[in-house]
């Protein structure tokens, strides 16, 4: 009983709940407005397209590879609709369109990185400035605007409370979690980051699985991209930009090694949780974005050293 | 099944001190309120008018530009007294960034919003809502979309800026008498303001300057190397030619640049729209005798007066002036408050600015 409580103390799950109290309590004496539903749920719109892709990102980091495509494919994919809708085709079609154009990019990733066998680290950071660039090449730079209602309302509209957001990523969460919880599949994620090469071995799939990873985060990148187009009713090459050190950010906070194998998709959700209330309360309170960066930075720091150190300690008793 | 066991206790564990967290969360949550909202009584019995919040938010924090604005915007708010000044905008000038921070400042409840967007029409929907929720809402230094907000100050009217450059080329050339040659070198050919302008600069010569001939026109693509290029082939060209118009921030380094290294200083007067920071060298160098901006001082300054006229009702839809403390009265065209006077920066007046 006594090695059980210690072991769960030593999660970084615990960690995070702890520090996620921490500053909840925090808050609630510095500025309890804050805490109210309305102000929350508000405020919960600027983060759901970044939920939405740390989940494939979370798998990706487990199987010890990384994507840092995601925000160039969200670019690509908003100013695909963009375009589309701009030429006059209609807005069902032209999402249709940048969902195909964000798994395809996905795919292409996955393709080199398991066929290839280029680096995960190289081969997105090639395509992080390829798609970037495709996407400011055919817009021109110009924005899009002036979307139909019916499609900005997904962006805006709260459904059952929540935006309509929230219960896209509540959707994904819900099945990815049971397909990494109870199938096969879910422990030849964890397989590969440990070893990959033992796992081609012991006759997993690992070039299928990660094509199958990548093509996953282009598409939740492509949707999170629609939502976001939705939400500000504006398509830009500059969508997305700098989204993918939010996402990982996230993701590493959240007790997910980044050498693969190690984390859980609840860390992950947790991660999102203390970063987005702590950059969301920065600013409310101190009114100075400066204050954010330098604030996630140092979370970043205590979040990483002290995981570091609990592991080490569970590892030596 | 003895494996799972352990495993389904730490699940437990976890989800328990998850609830015991959220648990606690609440009850710390009722306790704090009444200390917040004797310190909001303590604040409104010190001085008996009503706080007025106003939140201005810049295109970028950190520009000089903008740092030079909510220097005024501060002098206003001591000079009110009954204002409490926000100045905060994105480090990064995403316009993603400013539509989060005005619906931030919309739920907080303040009472204006001013906002220079990056992007219009990233932020109209998040302005759209501020309104709805009644806080008054000012586009100030770049328009928004006009239905998202209610007043734009405006720093200074297309034609006060083409009259103004018009004005210190033929100043700067020796008065209206000197025959001369001139150019413009613009941003691209299809820039809305800049198109503007120019229509305004041509009646304008035509009207009042006969002297002045205007023989080209280039765009520079807001390239200040292009701009380099094409200074150099128009003077080339037209080998007589006497001044050159820079009229953006970009094309404006550019051509002073070629008229330098041509040796032209002086023979060649070279004159627009920039910050003094960004003209300073050629100011001081004696390439460019005039730069043309407006005070952006007052531009803030004016911002603030605006916004809490705004909010303790004293400017009314219809107004046609506005009396803008030390400034004077401001013209109130429609739905925009004219700071009005461009300000033209020279090599006695430049190191009074810094931005």
């Amino acid at each position: 009983m006594k090695a059980i409580f210690l072991r769960t103390l030593s999660l970084p799950e615990t960690f995070l709940s702890c520090l996620i109290i921490t500053l909840f309590a925090l808050i609630s004496q510095l500025d309890p407005s804050f805490l109210q539903w309305e102000v929350q749920r508000s405020l919960s719109s600027h983060i759901w397209e970044l939920a939405i892709i740390a989940i494939p990102m979370t798998l990706i980091i487990l199987t010890a590879g990384i994507d840092l495509s995601v925000g160039s494919i969200m670019s690509l994919s908003a100013i695909t609709a963009g375009m589309l809708f701009q030429a006059g085709s209609s807005m069902p079609l032209a999402c249709g369109a940048a969902l195909l154009t964000g798994t395809l990019g996905g795919f292409l990733n996955g393709f080199f990185i398991a066929r290839m066998r280029v680096h995960p680290l190289i081969i997105t950071l090639a395509t992080m400035a390829t798609y970037r660039g495709i996407a400011e090449g055919i817009s021109q730079a110009k924005p899009v605007s002036g979307f139909p209602a019916g499609f900005t309302r997904l962006g805006q509209d709260e459904w059952l409370n929540l935006p309509f957001a929230a219960w896209v990523f509540f959707i994904i969460f819900v099945s990815v979690f049971w397909v990494i919880h109870r199938r096969a599949l879910g422990l030849h994620v964890y397989a590969i980051g440990n070893n990959d090469t033992a796992s081609r071995f012991s006759g997993i799939h690992v070039d299928r699985i990660l094509i199958g990873l990548y093509t996953f985060s282009g598409f939740a990148s492509a949707l999170a991209a629609l939502l976001f187009v939705a939400r500000r009713n504006t398509a830009k090459a500059d969508v997305g930009m700098g989204i993918e050190l939010g996402v990982i950010t996230a993701v590493v906070i959240g007790g997910v090694s980044i050498f693969g194998g190690r984390g859980t998709l609840v860390g992950t959700c947790l991660g999102l949780l203390l970063i987005h209330e702590t950059r969301e309360f920065v600013s409310w309170h101190w009114n100075r974005d400066e204050f954010i960066l330098i604030v996630l930075g140092l979370l970043l720091i205590v979040s990483v050293v002290f995981q570091k150190l609990l592991r080490h300690k569970q590892n030596s008793s | 099944m003895k494996k799972s066991n352990p495993r389904k206790m730490h699940h437990r564990f976890v989800v328990l001190s998850l609830l015991a967290g959220i648990a606690f969360i609440f009850t710390a949550c009722s306790p704090a309120p009444p200390s917040d909202a004797s310190s909001t009584q303590l604040v409104s019995k010190d001085n008996n008018k009503k706080k007025i919040t106003i939140c201005l938010i810049p295109k970028k924090k950190g520009l000089p530009y903008f740092t030079s604005c909510a220097k005024g915007a501060e002098e206003a708010a001591m000079e009110l007294g009954n204002v409490e000044l926000i100045y905060d905008g994105p480090t990064d000038g995403s316009p993603e960034k400013q539509a989060s921070m005005i619906e931030q400042y919309t739920l907080k409840g303040v009472d204006v919003i001013a906002v220079s967007p990056n992007d219009p029409n990233v932020v109209a929907p998040a302005l759209r809502k501020a309104r709805a929720r009644g806080i008054h809402v000012l586009s100030w230094d770049a328009d928004a979309i006009q239905d998202s907000r209610d007043y734009f100050v405006n720093q200074a009217t297309a034609e006060a800026i083409a009259h103004g450059m018009v004005n210190t080329m033929v100043k700067d050339l020796g008065g209206p008498e000197t025959r001369a040659d001139v150019a413009i070198v613009t941003a691209y050919l299809t820039a809305a303001n800049q198109n503007v302008w120019i229509e305004h600069m041509k009646t304008h010569i035509d009207q009042q300057y006969p002297n002045l001939n205007l023989v080209a026109i280039k765009p520079s693509d807001e390239d200040q190397k292009l701009a380099f290029k094409v200074t150099q082939d128009l003077m080339k060209a037209y080998p007589d030619i006497k001044g050159f118009f820079g009229i953006s921030s970009v094309s404006f380094p550019g051509a002073a640049e070629a008229v330098k290294q041509a040796g032209k200083t002086g023979q060649v007067m070279v004159t627009g729209l920039a910050t003094p920071n960004s003209m300073r060298s050629y100011v001081e160098g004696g390439t460019v005798k005039s730069v043309v901006l407006w005070n952006t001082a007052e531009l803030g300054y004016l911002t603030i007066k605006v916004g809490e006229a705004l909010a303790t009702g004293k400017l009314k839809q219809g107004d046609t002036s506005f009396d803008a403390g030390k400034l004077g009265k401001k013209k109130i065209a429609g739905d925009q408050v004219l700071l009005g006077d461009i300000l033209v920066f020279t090599k006695e007046n430049i190191h009074q600015y810094d931005f």
